[in-house]
């Protein structure tokens, strides 16, 4: 996904010569032909974060568009306030690529758990907010980006899927009917797609751009289902769950929302893959399925709410 | 490191536009007017801001040129002096300075850019280098590298780790069209600097990173312009070091931390503008 999105950014630059990549010391393997190819509009600002930003802005004070690359819980926490005050307050249209998502890093521990990321954006009124969930869409989505004359953060998950093949903010991909919702983005749409295929009866919706939500679709989503299942590797309390809870009071809907991702903690115990924390919180496919027709999984209380 | 004696420059050329004197008298005003704070470190950065603004295409400025010098207020508290200063150069009008803190006034107290020819908001210390390393990386990309980008900055506010991040890179880039002020007033927020943390001798801090360090009276509007002069010159990654006193021209606030957060009250401001007024500062 990464590299499909980089091919997207190198195409702009070729095509915008206001497009500016900067990085943080990271992407190896993926930068330097940006840097060899547009040296003028390449900067590696090294592992300064907040400077990071505070470049950004003043780049797009020169009429540049910024794109900004680096691991997500740093280009999100690290330079929060840069990012409200110099990015936001101004209006500035950088874009913020984070690599990686929820437990793609998962051996490397806690620090590196990207549970909370967007949620942290999110709180910053104004930026949109794209976490791709295919090759497909990640195809696209530097350009929709940059034809929009706003700030962006994207959640980059690690793999390269090629299901959903679709380049729709959102999909609605209905099962036999009356199954049940799954709601995800980013990489646990792979597991709902994986359940569908073994229960024709489940729907999935996918979210790859979360703010702004299509409210169209997802409430004619919503208003098909009784209840639905949001999967997600971040935080319910400040992720999808959190924000359609919100979009069913709003929109009047009575959908009953259930929550199937992490425990609102910071886990210190070692797992190998993304799938040990998964099994762990209950979002994986045995988990799922036990949520959907089993006996009532803990976790689905949405813990720590 | 490069000092510049008040006795080997020339005298006063009367070429400088605003007098620090008028300014701080409007600074007493709208900080009287509005009951606000801040009096402190406005007053100990108005011959700064008179430098910078007296060293800038202010044509530029008003034209709005992509290709302008930027001015970056950093320590976005010195909003009072940098308002009246902006004033008193023809950047601001008078009836615009005398909203400051009103209802419905874009003149907050601090730093805002939604005030017409203010380049960025701040107020949270350590974020206008990085943002001034912007624009200077953005000059040279647009072939401008000679335009200067000013960044004014606290003593207190070196404390804030992004100061350090910004100054690296400064260095590491060469961004000679970079003009890097210091307002040395040796109060930080609520005590004197050193005994929060220590960083003096302060040229040495800059000197390790390899910056080419001035250190001027910091209330002596022509030094600091010859300094600024001197770097346009030479093209180095330069700091002035500018040594202040905090709430300098107002006598009962001079080197008083509490002058950052007391509001004149009417005694208060009458003794300052009688003191101001007989020009003795």
């Amino acid at each position: 996904m990464r590299g499909r999105i980089m091919n997207a950014v190198f195409a702009r630059m070729q095509a915008d010569e206001n497009v500016f990549f900067l990085t943080a010391d990271m992407g190896i393997n993926l930068v330097e032909k940006i840097q060899q190819v547009f040296p003028s509009r390449y900067l590696n600002v090294g592992i300064a974060e907040q400077n990071l930003i505070g470049i950004c802005a003043g780049l797009c004070n020169l009429g540049f568009r910024p794109v900004a690359y680096t691991i997500s819980q740093f280009i999100s926490h690290r330079c929060y306030e840069q990012i409200r005050n110099d990015l936001k307050l101004h209006d500035y249209p950088i874009t913020l690529l984070g690599t990686s998502a929820g437990f793609d890093n998962a051996p490397l521990g806690p620090t590196h758990h990207i549970v909370d990321d967007w949620g942290a954006v999110r709180t910053i009124p104004g930026i949109d907010i794209y976490c791709p969930s295919s090759v497909s869409y990640a195809d696209t989505l530097v350009d929709k980006i940059l034809a929009q004359p706003r700030p962006a953060y994207v959640r980059i998950p690690k793999g390269a899927f090629e299901q959903p093949a679709s380049r729709d903010d959102t999909l609605y991909l209905e099962g036999a009917r009356g199954g049940p919702l799954l709601i995800s983005y980013g990489s646990t749409v792979q597991t709902c797609l994986a359940l569908q295929a073994r229960h024709a009866e489940v729907s999935v919706l996918v979210c790859n751009r979360l703010r702004p939500l299509q409210a169209d679709l997802v409430r004619a989503a919503l208003q098909r289902h009784p209840s639905a299942f949001v999967v997600e590797d971040h935080f319910p309390s400040s992720g999808l769950y959190n924000m359609l809870c919100q979009f069913c009071m709003e929109h009047r809907l009575a959908c009953q929302l259930s929550s199937l991702g992490p425990r609102e903690e910071y886990h210190l115990k070692v797992g190998a893959s993304a799938g040990y924390y998964h099994r762990l919180y209950g979002f994986d496919e045995q988990g799922i399925e036990r949520a959907l027709w089993g006996q009532s999984h803990a976790l689905i209380d949405s813990p720590n709410l | 490191m490069i000092t510049t004696p008040k006795a080997t420059r020339p005298p006063h050329k009367g070429s400088v536009r605003g007098h620090p004197i008028e300014v701080r008298k409007s600074v007493l005003s709208i900080l009287y007017k509005s009951k606000a704070s801040h009096l402190g470190p406005s007053m100990s950065a108005v011959e700064m801001l008179l430098a910078i603004y007296n060293s800038v295409d202010l044509d530029a400025i008003r034209a709005k040129d992509v290709l302008r010098p930027r001015v970056i207020i950093s320590k976005g508290h010195c909003a009072a002096a940098t308002y009246s200063v902006m004033a008193h150069v023809g950047l601001m009008d008078f009836r615009t300075l005398e909203t400051y803190h009103q209802d419905d006034s874009a003149l907050a107290g601090h730093v805002s850019h939604a005030v017409e020819f203010v380049e960025h908001s701040t107020g949270a210390l350590g974020h206008g280098l990085p943002v001034a390393c912007g624009c200077a990386m953005g000059l040279r990309a647009r072939g401008a590298p000679q335009t200067p980008v000013f960044a004014l900055l606290g003593d207190g506010e070196l404390q804030e780790g992004a100061v350090w991040e910004a100054i690296m890179f400064a260095k590491h880039h060469q961004l000679a069209n970079l003009i890097l002020l210091i307002d040395d007033n040796r109060i930080s927020s609520i005590t004197n600097t050193a005994e929060v943390i220590n960083l003096l001798p302060l040229k040495d801090r800059f000197a390790g990173f390899g910056l080419r360090v001035y250190e001027v009276d910091g209330h002596d509007v022509e030094a600091i312009i010859e300094a600024i002069d001197d770097i346009k010159r030479i093209r180095e990654v330069s700091v002035i070091i500018c040594r202040t006193t905090k709430g300098y021209g107002v006598p009962f606030a001079e080197g008083e931390p509490i002058w950052h957060y007391r509001t004149l009250n009417e005694q208060d401001y009458r003794a300052a503008m009688a003191y101001l007024e007989q020009g003795q500062i």
